[in-house]
């Protein structure tokens, strides 16, 4: 399988910021660098060269969908798996960013001690 | 780093309570945000910074174990992007949906599970605050004088609204009274109360009550919840109270129990407790991931991963429902299931298995020996949310046969024993006190053989009613026999006690009681306190209460003493 350790999470909460982070370091044991903007993350991703990105939706500047554009338009960054991280999950909106190449999507709320089961298993599904 | 799952709920805990502490603030935020907009609608930054903030909340709620305040929220982020897209001023209608969702907010970010004393919506003098904190370091404290629902009392004699207010706060009741018809609409508008008592016939007119609700009724989105008193009891004007939405009608003079039964139904906002279902299974993962489907459910959850931690969990946890991994390292379900029967107090807690087993034999085993149901892993999420459902939905209606007075609907004498020796290990733990009450009516046979044993029973109701009211969620209160009653307060010392017990007494003691042919009187209480660690098993504290309940009885009654001397 391919390997999953580093992951950048792109979240402008920062209360969701601190439980994500420790869910996903303490419970999956992942190296997490966090980003509270898109254009932070798009600063960041090529340097940190990041396994997977989770990605929030409504952030303010730069949106979750602008930020994905930007990050296909960068050589480094083109073919980085994506996760939508959002709490505006309808079927068409799932099925829309899937379209956009995007691996899967995880609803907000989530809960941090099982986010990094569910994003192991969204893993296992395409690299399993 | 990979930490072990205990240390991991430490952090998570510590996290949830920093963001509970913040809310108010962020509530305090968006409110504010809001008001700017209604007097500057056209700021669109505004706009998209209250969006941003209510949509995080949605998302951060429940994810910090508070999914009402997400449901809230994303209530909220509807109207708002709905009144984003119109740009234009938010329409009245819209104004009162977003205020009320915003007080909604602010009642959950000064909710019980945390202990924000000088929160953010303030209808309280510091008095009454001050009074609260000092009585109760427990974290009810607030839920208790927040609960305090306004009743506007519309009626002209002043001495009949004045009596109906002492009664009423009796029973826990902020009552503000009106005394004229001019201007009621707005009045009520802007106290918006929990419900309003009118009286129906005014110097105005034989049914200006009746009239002016009706006329108030028709201008509302939503009706007004009302009573009428009234002097007159024809079809007539009974009719006229229904045609202006009146819930109920009461003839003068006023049976106060009626009223208030009337009242607390009426108000009643309580939802039913949430179901308490308790987790073991040594798979972390399994074991959350069950309490996922669980809590989507609306039912609350522990986690347990080392079966020798049931015990622990099973006192201070109190679950109505066990689900169990059948295999687990140290000690099986089977033993485990046997261990917990073995104890009178869970005898009859329902025991889930759930396993990979699918032998018969093996599952029949397990029933033997005390487990109720056997479920094969894996499960359907619609599968384990309906077995559990139904389980505890069986379990509380039987027990509720077995555990409470069939008058009063408190504990009876058993389970209120059975409590306190239970609710008395946890003390000796958290090393906490508790206090331990015994209250009985004064000369009750007296009641009985002069106005009957129905009267009677309505007296016993009447203080069952007022305990209720008055004491805490956490404090347990039992009918320990005919005219004598139990209550146990949790993290109480006997002085704090004996304060809210005293109130109640002086409150008790005000309460009138009706008889046939509308015959008057009030009845008092006793009441006797003893508190661990002064008394430090179930029997002594038991045997000082009776005692100290005897010498209150013995110095002219209707007095409270603590045991070991003191009398108030």
């Amino acid at each position: 399988m391919k390997p999953l350790t580093r992951i950048i999470l792109v979240e402008d909460d920062p209360d969701i910021q601190v439980v994500a982070r420790l869910g996903l370091e303490a419970v999956g044991g992942f190296t997490v660098k966090l980003c509270s903007s898109g254009s932070e993350a798009i600063e960041s991703a090529p340097d940190f060269a990041p396994d997977l990105i989770l990605l929030d939706v409504m952030m303010p500047g730069m949106d979750g969908l602008s930020t994905l554009k930007a990050l296909r338009e960068m050589p480094k960054t083109v073919e980085t798996p994506v996760i939508i991280l959002s709490a505006k999950v309808q079927t068409h909106e799932v099925a829309h960013y899937k379209e956009l190449g995007v691996l899967d999507v995880i609803s907000k709320p989530f809960d941090p001690m099982t986010l990094p089961a569910n994003i192991q298993n969204i893993w296992a599904q395409h690299y399993g | 780093m990979v930490s072990s799952p205990d240390c991991l709920r430490e952090q998570f805990k510590i996290l949830q309570k920093d963001y509970q502490q913040q809310l108010p603030s962020k509530i305090g935020h968006i409110s504010e945000i809001w008001y700017r907009l209604l007097r500057r609608p056209d700021r669109v930054a505004d706009w998209e910074k209250l969006h941003c903030l209510i949509h995080r909340m949605v998302g951060s709620g429940a994810t910090f174990g508070m999914s009402e305040l997400s449901e809230t929220a994303r209530r909220m982020e509807g109207y708002i992007t709905d009144m984003m897209a119109m740009k234009s001023h938010p329409t009245a209608a819209q104004q009162a949906l977003i205020n009320t969702v915003l007080d909604e907010l602010k009642q959950m970010a000064i909710g019980p599970q945390w202990q924000v004393i000088g929160g953010i919506v303030d209808q309280y003098s510091p008095e009454e605050k001050k009074e609260v904190k000092s009585r109760w370091r427990g974290e009810e404290s607030w839920r208790n004088v927040k609960s305090k629902k306004l009743i506007v009392l519309i009626e002209y004699d002043e001495e009949q609204a004045n009596d109906l207010r002492v009664q009423l706060s009796c029973f826990g009741y902020k009552i503000s009274t009106v005394k004229e018809l001019k201007g009621l609409k707005d009045a009520i508008e802007e106290m918006s109360p929990a419900a309003v008592i009118m009286d129906v016939m005014w110097p105005e007119g034989q049914m200006a009550g009746t009239e002016i609700i009706q006329e108030i009724q028709g201008s509302r989105n939503w009706p007004l919840p009302v009573l009428f008193i009234s002097a007159r009891d024809d079809l007539q004007a009974r009719l006229q109270a229904v045609r202006a939405g009146g819930a109920a009608y009461f003839h003068k003079p006023v049976d106060i129990g009626s009223l208030i039964d009337k009242l607390d139904s009426l108000t009643a906002h309580e939802t039913r407790e949430p179901h308490r279902i308790l987790i073991v299974d040594d798979e972390l993962i399994l074991a959350t991931y069950h309490a996922n489907i669980l809590g989507k459910a609306g039912m609350v959850t522990e986690v347990v991963t080392d079966p020798m931690q049931v015990m622990k969990s099973l006192v201070d946890f109190k679950p109505e429902l066990i689900l169990m991994d059948m295999y687990m390292p140290g000690c099986n379900g089977l033993e485990l299931a046997s261990v917990i029967r073995q104890q009178d107090a869970y005898v009859s807690i329902p025991i889930v298995f759930l396993s990979v087993e699918t032998n018969v034999e093996q599952q029949l085993t397990a029933m033997h020996l005390g487990g109720d149901e056997f479920l094969t892993k894996p499960i359907e999420a619609q599968h384990l949310i309906a077995e559990v459902k139904s389980r505890v939905e069986r379990s509380r209606i039987v027990s509720s046969f077995m555990e409470r007075d069939s008058l009063t609907g408190l504990l009876n004498h058993t389970k209120i024993k059975e409590r306190l020796s239970i609710e008395l290990t946890r003390a000796k733990r958290q090393q906490s006190p508790l206090a331990f009450a015994m209250i009985d009516i004064d000369c009750f046979k007296g009641v009985n053989d002069i106005f009957g044993h129905l009267i009677g029973d309505r007296v016993i109701k009447s203080l069952s009613r007022l305990l209720k009211q008055r004491l805490r969620k956490t404090d347990i209160i039992g009918r320990y026999g005919g005219e004598e009653f139990a209550v146990i307060l949790p993290d109480t010392d006997a002085i704090g006690a004996a304060k809210v017990l005293n109130e109640i007494r002086s409150g008790f003691a005000k309460v009138r009681q009706l008889a046939q042919d509308n015959h008057e009187f009030s009845v008092t209480f006793s009441c006797g306190v003893a508190a661990f660690p002064e008394y430090s098993d179930a029997n002594s504290l038991n045997e000082a209460a009776d005692k100290a309940l005897y010498q209150a009885k013995h110095s002219g009654r209707n007095q409270l003493a603590l045991a070991g001397g003191g009398l108030s």
